[in-house]
């Protein structure tokens, strides 16, 4: 099996992590933050450093600053909904995913505004554009760094210091760059990212977090079983108590912190690096087949190691699943939940794209044998 | 008082006015709406089997009416479920049974809640999969049900009642790999005499078994329509069954049966069997070629047709094209593939 779907879920992790989660369940089994006994404090001791290690990796000040749940979307729903006001003014961007455009329709039915900004494919989201819609009544700005679809880079850097400069709380989703992108939320004027554990941070499935800045204090999606303030007729406002509702997800976070210990041992540039060429292998490879339709930054331009195209006179979903049964190579075909993102490819009609997606397991000869099956795919389909 | 309207049956000395009572009081569920389950559904209810449950996940079509008794033109021209269609009409045959149609799959997931009560169930389906489920549960409840398949002009019926031989001493361990004749009514079509002569045979055994008979058929028995050729075939209980020996089950309380997956961005279901196969290519081509267009291509075999469409994957995954529920995906596969 040739597995090229790293932007769904990373497909291998370092053995540290397989490792670390069966030690979690075998010998540390207790329940964190809880009670005081040994087993709880060991479990307590893998989310501490769970959220020290996630705390390094994007630069926050504080690893109190990091929350931790299930998954992406959680965070995202969470930050999202934590920080909406009545009548509040919304900016985001047409390459979301449905974790976040899917809240927002829901936002604007119950009365708030929200400007969903046009972005190129090459370049994203033009910054200007981010200034010229602020208003007065501008509370969230929320981009993706990196598209799901077309791994199309959004300038997060640039938009935070826009965000930064007017006041108003900039929401960065990093499903795909947290692990694979040098982010450092101080330096790039982030004040909240949502970020999944099991994507490039290399964790188990079940596993993501919220990064909160110190000084804005979401409303929390769910209260109580915090475990600390028992005492408290309401939810806390310490963070991260506030936002952990509910036992952790022990082994999977001490997955996570094996995952993230690895990326930093490795060096995220070093991963970028080589996520980059397999990226640009595929992307020159499938560029020279006829028939072949990409949609991803073209040549010269930053892009994550995502890329979509669509084959001439064939279903997506079609191509999917040929390359699973007749080659055994893993990719995604759809609309990646990002439905606004395909009506701008206009890549409905199709039934979405293919999307392939290296990760950093992934070697030279994968990406080779991809663009060798797509060849032959196209070949006997057009026979 | 029994009504007048089973006057015919009580006469009948095997069942007299104490076998009626017996069928006013037994509940049977019909699993499959088709040809066998229009023909068994007809039958109970005018017997005045007191509540009669049926469960298929298919729509009415217009080649349907050919042997699905029950139904008519209208049916077809508003597409009705059929479990919908065949309550409608049969309540207008007998007011005095409870119908209770149950629209959808009969799936691992639903067994219990779609089984319960029954103290007979009634085996009109397509495929092997739902027949294995139903053998396990019944197993597993200690409640009969009667086999029939049709297909052609050739045709079987088997009653398997709680501590004989089950469906499984007959037809070997479900996770085996079989090649299955591939064939279906779609393709090979079906005689209404044959399905009719199926779902009676399989009726009388339902008849003798809710009255308490001791007549119950042993054996289960083939027939050749077309050829004439009619023989029983003897069942044996197999002392190591996996189902009703050892109670280790493939289907029941799993959730291995076959998957429908919603195909995203289109109206369309991918369908994974339970086991893997390898469909022929050629001869599949040929079997539907006079029901559609088909295309063999070289990963795919491709058909078109106004009442389906589907691509078929070498490991014998497909997408339906246009279905709108799990259930119409699942039907489809079952009715032009065949082999689930």
């Amino acid at each position: 099996m040739i597995y090229l779907d790293n932007a769904a879920t990373s497909g291998r992790k370092p053995e540290s992590v397989y490792r670390a989660v069966d030690r979690a369940l075998r010998e540390c089994s207790g329940n964190p933050g809880r009670s005081g006994h040994a087993v709880s404090l060991a479990a307590g001791k893998i989310v501490s450093d769970a959220r020290l290690q996630c705390a390094r990796l994007l630069g926050a000040a504080d690893p109190s600053e990091i929350s931790f749940g299930p998954n992406t979307t959680t965070a995202l729903n969470t930050a999202i909904y934590g920080i909406a006001r009545e009548g509040m003014h919304i900016i985001t961007s047409a390459l979301e995913h449905n974790s976040v455009s899917r809240p927002l329709e829901h936002l604007r039915k119950c009365g708030h505004t929200v400007t969903v900004l046009p972005a190129s494919v090459d370049t994203g989201v033009d910054p200007d554009d981010v200034r010229r819609a602020i208003r007065k009544e501008t509370g969230l700005i929320v981009m993706t760094h990196i598209s799901n679809v077309t791994g199309t880079v959004n300038e997060i850097a640039a938009i935070g210091s826009i965000a930064r400069e007017a006041g108003i709380p900039f929401l960065v989703d990093a499903a795909q760059s947290a692990g694979a992108r040098s982010i450092d939320v101080q330096r790039d004027g982030i004040d909240m990212l949502a970020f999944p554990g099991h994507k490039s941070l290399l964790g188990p499935q079940g596993t993501g977090g919220l990064y909160v800045r110190t000084g804005l204090l979401p409303e929390p999606l769910t209260r109580g079983g915090t475990g600390s303030f028992s005492e408290f007729p309401e939810q806390p406002t310490r963070m991260p108590d506030r936002l952990e509702s509910g036992t952790l997800n022990v082994p999977g976070l001490a997955g996570l912190a094996e995952g993230i210990h690895f990326i930093l041992d490795t060096g995220v540039t070093e991963i970028h690096k080589n996520e980059d060429r397999l990226r640009t292998f595929l992307y020159e490879g499938l560029s020279a087949i006829p028939g072949i339709r990409l949609y991803t930054p073209s040549a010269g331009h930053d892009a994550g190691s995502v890329l979509s195209f669509t084959v001439s006179g064939m279903e997506s979903a079609e191509v999917a699943m040929i390359l699973d049964a007749a080659f055994d190579i893993a990719v995604r075909s759809g609309l990646h939940c990002a439905p606004y993102a395909h009506s701008m490819l206009g890549t409905i009609g199709s039934g979405g794209t293919v999307r392939v997606s290296p990760g950093y397991f992934n070697e030279m000869s994968d990406a080779e044998a991809f663009v060798e099956a797509i060849r032959t795919i196209v070949q006997e389909n057009a026979s | 008082m029994i009504p007048e309207r089973y006057s015919r049956q009580i006469r009948y000395a095997h069942i007299g006015e104490k076998g009626q009572e017996m069928l006013l009081a037994s509940t049977v569920v019909i699993v499959g709406m088709g040809a066998l389950g229009c023909v068994s559904a007809n039958e109970l209810v005018r017997a005045g089997v007191g509540h009669v449950r049926f469960i298929d996940r298919d729509l009415v079509e217009l080649s349907n009416l050919q042997r699905q008794v029950l139904y008519t033109e209208a049916d077809a021209a508003e597409s009705l479920p059929k479990v919908f269609a065949a309550a409608d009409h049969l309540r207008a045959v007998n007011s005095d049974v409870e119908i209770e149609p149950e629209f959808g799959d009969l799936n691992s997931g639903n067994i219990d809640a779609l089984f319960r009560g029954a103290d007979l169930i009634v085996d009109a389906t397509d495929n092997l999969e739902t027949r294995y489920l139903i053998n396990e549960y019944c197993v597993e409840h200690s409640v009969p049900w009667v086999y029939g398949g049709a297909v052609g002009s050739e045709g079987m019926t088997a009653a398997f009642v709680p501590g004989g031989p089950c469906f499984c001493c007959f037809s070997g361990h479900p996770n085996a790999s079989r090649q299955g004749s591939g064939r279906t009514c779609s393709s090979a079509g079906v005689l209404n005499t044959l399905t009719a002569t199926v779902a009676s045979l399989q009726v009388t055994e339902a008849l003798k078994i809710l009255t308490g008979s001791a007549s119950v058929r042993k054996d289960l028995l083939y027939m050749e329509l077309w050829d004439n050729d009619f023989y029983p075939i003897p069942l044996e209980k197999n002392p190591d069954c996996p189902v009703c020996v050892h109670h280790r089950y493939t289907y029941l309380g799993t959730a291995s049966g076959t998957q429908a997956i919603s195909v995203c961005g289109k109206n369309a279901y991918q369908i994974l069997p339970s086991a893997r196969r390898s469909p022929d290519f050629q001869a599949l081509a040929e079997r539907l070629s006079g029901l559609g267009e088909v295309k063999v291509k070289a990963y795919y075999l491709e058909f078109d047709s106004p009442s389906a469409s589907f691509r078929l994957f070498k490991d014998g995954r497909a997408i339906i094209n246009n279905a709108d529920t799990e259930g119409r995906a699942k039907s489809v596969y079952s009715e032009y593939i065949g082999g689930l």
